[in-house]
């Protein structure tokens, strides 16, 4: 295991550079590269960054040079940045991650390729099985265009897997990530004044708290294994609780205004809730953690639950007494 | 916290003689207005009030401040205590259940109660429920598998999984099963739910033996349970298949009092009831490997339903008139 090559896509972004800064850490690993389109906003001691477009084939063609036997593949977004078109997450997501595969088929080093990738291929469904397990992606059709990008990118992955027999490659499914140093859907959708819900539904939410989010995937580069891999905190927790706990207000909608009534908040400031998301706000998903327990090796320190109590103690932390709420109770 | 509410109380000895709950309003309202906010305001007004109700209360507050439990199920058991009397009224007055044998339910590890089924709501489930919560010596609230559908209602579906409900999928029995519950399934399935008037208490066909392949894969016993009165409360006359495909339901009932009476159809009729569970079948003995014996699961499918079919029949008699 000593001496090992990694490469990062997707350094920039909060998870990636907290990977790379592992990495560095870590005396295994003998050298990390770090590719993305801008520069990292923090410092990285001795990750080799490369600027680089996933989309452009000639720009991923130092990949070969880098002689990394790791790639790890952080680079999918869950929803376009602030400033980008559906379209262009779309290209970056499945056109990047056709490049990469194609830029590491001329990479003759590669021994094992991470992805991470998303629980959203279950989709939310009212029947769905309470917890999914990895061979159950394919029970229900993909309904939203992130989860036909998911679809796609699986199949391109598990393709190459097949061609390289050689090479391990693991499809992490994360469901969505929760933490203070992070800015996803579900911290912009618990940061809104007013919270919208669907009237009548109380779905079970899981989500993956940032540390276990980044230890799974050390955990994954350390001993990768074939195929896909559920990665989550542990257990779930219902919406309505989760709402109480976070002691926000809310606007429970009918579910046939629901996505005409978020389209107009969001003109007002409020932000996009993507279709997919929409849909776990109704019907919730929960991920079976066999996989990743027994075969990865890693138990997620967090209970669903607990990540979401972690994330308001740091929330409130970072806004003291903005709510007066501490102060009127007695000592 | 104890602290806090006794140092609140202190002050309002003097209002000893004010009814409490004009007391608990006045300092609800005195505690808003010092500009605390509703649950903190809730809390200390509580202290006025006598133990009984500001337990109560206080439980009330939790839960409003997010502050209750719900396993990996979704099942809150705080909820399901807290409406067990409405359902003990059902079972007592509404439907004047007797229960029989609820003893011969395994009393700890996993174990499927198979029984017959008419409609989409699982009042009989919820009945089986309260019979073993009652009668069993080691009661336990059984989960049990809901007709999909369902679970895309608004508040229903809520409700259903506080309580112990679960998506009729062989995944999350199967699941259930590993992790030592009691599993309560309807194995007539859409069949059973769409039943006509004129077939009640005739089972439909039990799938392709579904349960039994999950029973073997598990080493669970199946206790067959017979439900006699479920099957009147929504005595269904006929369906429409326009109006059920514009809902997206998979039969649209028409009863006596739905949708004539709307909303109000949906109350089920006062029938009579009796449950029977029946001694159960061990299943460990065959092997999980024998899951995929055609012949085996058939032949065990068909020995539960007739033992069901049975008791159903013993029982129509032993009722006698299914309203008084």
């Amino acid at each position: 295991m000593a001496g090992r090559r990694v490469l990062i896509t997707g350094v920039s972004t909060p998870l990636g550079m907290q990977l790379a800064r592992r990495l560095e850490a870590d005396e295994d690993v003998k050298y990390v590269a770090g590719l993305d389109s801008k520069q990292p906003t923090g410092r990285l001691d001795r990750t080799d960054f490369i600027e680089a477009d996933i989309r452009e084939p000639s720009e991923l063609a130092v990949i070969a040079r880098t002689r990394v036997d790791t790639v790890v593949h952080n680079n999918i977004l869950r929803r376009p940045r602030s400033g980008m078109t559906s379209q262009t997450a779309h290209d970056i997501n499945v056109i990047g991650s056709l490049q990469l595969l194609a830029a590491c088929e001329k990479a003759d080093t590669i021994r094992s390729i991470v992805v991470r990738g998303s629980a959203g291929i279950y989709g939310s469904e009212p029947a769905a099985p309470q917890f999914f397990t990895e061979e159950m992606s394919r029970l229900y059709p993909l309904r939203t265009r992130f989860q036909r990008d998911v679809g796609e990118i699986e199949n391109y992955f598990a393709g190459y897997a097949r061609r390289r027999p050689g090479v391990t490659c693991t499809m992490l499914r994360y469901q969505p990530a929760i933490g203070t140093s992070l800015d996803t859907q579900v911290t912009r959708y618990l940061a809104q004044p007013l919270v919208p819900t669907y009237l009548g539904f109380d779905p079970r939410l899981q989500f993956v708290h940032e540390d276990d989010g980044l230890e799974a995937l050390i955990a994954a580069v350390k001993r990768p294994v074939r195929g896909a891999v559920n990665v989550a905190s542990r257990g779930t927790i219902g919406l309505t609780r989760l709402l109480r706990m976070a002691g926000k207000p809310t606007l429970p909608l009918p579910p046939q205004l629901f996505g005409a009534a978020t389209a107009s908040m969001q003109r007002l400031g409020m932000p996009a809730l993507s279709a997919d998301f929409q849909r776990l706000l109704r019907y919730g998903r929960g991920v079976d953690l066999a996989r990743l327990t027994d075969e990865v090796g890693f138990r997620p320190r967090f209970s669903t639950a607990e990540a979401v109590a972690d994330y308001l103690r740091g929330r409130d932390a970072a806004a003291p007494a903005a709510s007066g709420h501490e102060a009127s109770v007695p000592p | 916290m104890s602290e806090s509410r006794d140092r609140a109380s202190r002050p309002s000895v003097g209002d000893a003689t004010v009814g409490s709950a004009i007391g608990f309003l006045r300092r609800l309202r005195s505690g808003l207005e010092a500009g605390a906010e509703l649950p903190v305001a809730l809390g200390s007004a509580v202290a006025s009030l006598p133990q009984g109700a500001r337990d109560g209360v206080e439980r009330v507050v939790g839960r409003r401040s997010g502050d209750y439990q719900e396993d990996d199920w979704g099942f809150d058991e705080e909820f399901a205590e807290a409406v067990f009397p409405l359902l003990e009224a059902m079972y007592d007055r509404w439907w004047r259940v007797e229960a029989e044998g609820a003893e011969k339910v395994p009393a700890h590890g996993r174990s499927l109660l198979v029984a017959n089924h008419a409609g989409i709501l699982p009042w009989d489930a919820t009945m089986m429920s309260v019979a073993l919560m009652r009668h069993h010596p080691l009661p336990r609230y059984p989960r049990f598998l809901v007709l999909n559908w369902a679970f895309d209602l608004p508040y229903v579906s809520v409700v259903m999984r506080k309580v112990g409900g679960v998506p009729a999928s062989p995944h999350n029995a199967e699941r259930l099963l590993h992790d030592d519950q009691l599993v309560a399934v309807f194995p007539e399935g859409v069949k059973g739910a769409g039943k006509d008037f004129r077939d009640r208490y005739r089972l439909q066909r039990f799938g392709r033996g579904g349960f039994v392949e999950l029973a073997l894969r598990t080493g669970a016993p199946i206790t067959p349970v017979a439900v006699v009165g479920s099957e009147e409360i929504y005595p269904k006359l006929g369906d429409n298949r326009l109006l059920a495909r514009l809902t997206g339901a998979p039969y649209f009932p028409i009863t006596p009092t739905f949708p004539l009476l709307g909303p109000l159809g949906a109350v089920p009729l006062p029938s009579k009831w009796r449950i029977e569970f029946c001694e159960p079948i061990e299943t460990a003995q065959y092997g999980a490997e024998r899951a995929d014996d055609r012949r085996l699961v058939l032949e065990l499918s068909e020995r539960v339903q007739e033992t069901i079919q049975r008791k159903l029949y013993e029982n129509l008699v032993k009722r006698g008139s299914a309203f008084v």
